[in-house]
């Protein structure tokens, strides 16, 4: 008698227990993941959860590459007015082997662009500076990487791209920071740049390449607070070769390490529209 | 024994069909309509991270919220929705733009202008709400201040006498390709409304697709950087009110981007405190708040509310507005030419 009424009393709870999860709330609960959440923020050291290098932070590139990505002297700037403030400051290259492997037109091209410069250097004009020039721009830049993509938002003119860390996509349209898509190769994240438009230089000595320019940066951590980062630039129609750039990230140590805002449309206004500007009557 | 039994299985009984009676209509329930806005009463708890914050990454476009008005109309009082007879209005209006849109030439006794066709920009879905505004309660915005009406008489006094396109200050902040400021880069305009979140341990990041803005938000605690540091954008703070994440925006520049579309309207101070609300209603609903506190603009605080749907296939495309800006190019130099044409005809 006792059991059939432990039977009948379990039975009638299965059924209670069984239309209670009949209702939309539990049912969703049910479809969401059951790990029970840790109190308080999860510690994340120098891997993500799933075991990727972490690579979240604000680094910026400490030397003379965005000036000339080879080696080169100090030299006086181009406006006497800023004295010593406005000078070239000397500069360890970037460049292995410290040659780029121009075809001759194209080296015509980047002379015809350092006699040019600063007006015809696209950072002036405040343009997005593609990449990799904004890797080592004199601006920090934060790494957010998400369990899912990684992005990379650079002080210099509020530009940013988001790297795809899923099945690559195809470049639509060109633009200025181009379309990446990155994997990892063990500790490296790799990033395969295409779809840059062809109108950024490598730097403020008029090194350029053409929008067929195809990019595949590696980045790895050397410790917590540096970042090893690499580049290897094809374009068939600018350059004989590919040839590599390469070049420690440092990782902003202040407390409150920030990237700021660098909004410099204002400060390029008057070079892009001065001449149109309504002259005062004479 | 038999009796207690017999009881006991008729007690149980009643209790099961008494689950069973509240679980039912619960079940079989469809609501006749959704309320676009979910809040406190949402049973929904979005997943959460590796590192325990709540998930709310994604594609998040206002692009549905196209066409609604910005402040409620004063005829509605205090209603948040519109009338059955108003959104059969929006729901007719949404129809002639489809039609239209089809259209391959301009109408033989159309104008014709400069502007792109009409299907050019993208269109928002009909919507029962009935302003973005949604306190004070009658959906519109406070009062300016005293100190608000002067700055915009003496900003209307000194365009007298001056010309369209005699400088590139002439235009906007966002024609310039500057910034539309935190809420002029969220509000629902004609295109490329995307708005991205990106979370990673201790931020959340957000990309704005007009002008290529990226708001990141720490969510440790620290302080905002002090009054000497201020920009467009405002710097932000952010932390996890239950699975709401609420963000604090302050050290924005006074007297540049206003709250409305594209940054427009009233600019706001440096003063202003802008708070808003990420709250994950559904897997693929979004309420979006933004309280506006700016004493030195607005004689009272007030807030836009925002459904937004989670549209995974939407294309965030780089937004080049500077780069592009050949419209600032051509408006100074058309102004210029035109002058001289002018001058030579004397």
């Amino acid at each position: 008698m006792r059991k059939t009424l432990t039977l009948l009393s379990t039975a009638a709870a299965a059924v209670v227990c069984i239309s209670l999860t009949l209702t939309p709330d539990a049912a969703r609960a049910q479809s969401a993941p059951t790990k029970k959440a840790k109190p308080g923020p999860v510690k994340i050291g120098s891997r993500m959860p799933d075991g990727k290098p972490n690579l979240n932070g604000v680094w910026e590139y400490i030397g003379a590459a965005n000036w000339n990505i080879q080696d080169h002297s100090a030299a006086p700037g181009p406006f006497w007015q800023l004295g010593a403030i406005g000078a070239i400051p000397a500069g360890q290259g970037i460049v292995e082997g410290n040659e780029i492997p121009y075809k001759p037109a194209a080296l015509e091209k980047k002379n015809q662009n350092k006699a040019h410069w600063p007006a015809e250097d696209p950072e002036a004009k405040c343009y997005m500076a593609g990449i990799p020039r904004s890797t080592y721009m004199p601006f920090p830049f934060q790494i957010i990487q998400s369990n899912q993509d990684i992005l990379m938002a650079y002080e210099y003119a509020s530009s940013n791209r988001l790297i795809n860390m899923g099945k690559p996509i195809e470049a639509g349209s060109d633009t200025w920071m181009g379309t990446s898509n990155g994997h990892w190769e063990g500790d490296t994240l790799v990033v395969d740049v295409t779809g840059l438009n062809g109108l950024s230089w490598f730097d403020r000595a008029g090194n350029w390449a053409s929008d067929k320019l195809h990019v595949v940066e590696r980045y790895k951590r050397r410790d917590n607070d540096v970042l090893d980062y690499e580049a290897t630039i094809e374009d068939p129609s600018v350059f004989t070769r590919p040839w590599k750039i390469s070049l420690p990230l440092y990782r902003r140590a202040e407390k409150n390490a920030q990237i700021l805002e660098f909004k410099c449309v204002e400060f390029a206004e008057e070079l892009l529209y001065g001449k149109y500007k309504k002259q005062p009557a004479k | 024994m038999r009796q207690r039994i017999l009881t006991s299985l008729m007690v149980l009984g009643a209790a099961l069909a008494s689950v069973l009676l509240v679980t039912m209509p619960v079940i079989g329930q469809s609501p006749a309509r959704k309320t676009p806005y979910q809040t406190k009463k949402s049973a929904y708890t979005p997943p959460k991270l590796p590192w325990g914050d709540p998930d709310l990454q994604g594609l998040w476009p206002a692009t549905d919220l196209i066409g609604v008005p910005m402040q409620r109309d004063p005829k509605d009082g205090d209603r948040t929705e519109v009338t059955e007879e108003e959104f059969a209005q929006r729901q007719a209006k949404a129809e002639r733009t489809e039609v239209a849109d089809k259209a391959e030439y301009v109408d033989k006794n159309g104008k014709v202008g400069i502007n792109p066709p009409g299907y050019w920009l993208e269109h928002g879905k009909p919507q029962r709400i009935a302003s973005l505004v949604v306190d004070p309660p009658n959906g519109r915005i406070p009062p300016l201040t005293e100190r608000a009406k002067q700055k915009a008489a003496q900003a209307k006094q000194a365009k007298q006498g001056h010309g369209p396109n005699e400088s590139w200050e002439d235009q906007s902040l966002y024609d310039r390709c500057i910034s539309r400021g935190v809420m002029g880069s969220i509000l629902p305009v004609i295109y490329n409304n995307g708005t991205q979140i990106v979370q990673g341990p201790g931020y959340v990041a957000i990309r704005y697709e007009m002008i290529h803005e990226t708001k990141i938000i720490p969510l440790d605690g620290s302080p905002h950087p002090g009054k000497n540091i201020k920009s467009y954008m405002g710097d932000s703070r952010g932390h996890w009110e239950s699975n709401t994440l609420v963000i604090e925006t302050t050290n924005f520049l006074g007297d540049k981007n206003g709250i409305g579309l594209n940054g427009g309207g009233t600019p706001h101070s440096a003063g202003m405190v802008l708070t808003e609300k990420w709250t994950r209603v559904a897997p693929d609903r979004m309420v979006y708040e933004a309280i506006v506190n700016d004493p030195e603009t607005w004689t009272a605080p007030w807030t836009i509310r925002m459904p937004l749907r989670l549209d995974p296939e939407f294309p965030l495309y780089e937004y080049a507005c500077h780069e592009g800006n050949y419209a600032m190019l051509n408006m100074l130099k058309g102004a210029r030419a035109e002058e001289a044409a002018k001058a030579g005809k004397k």
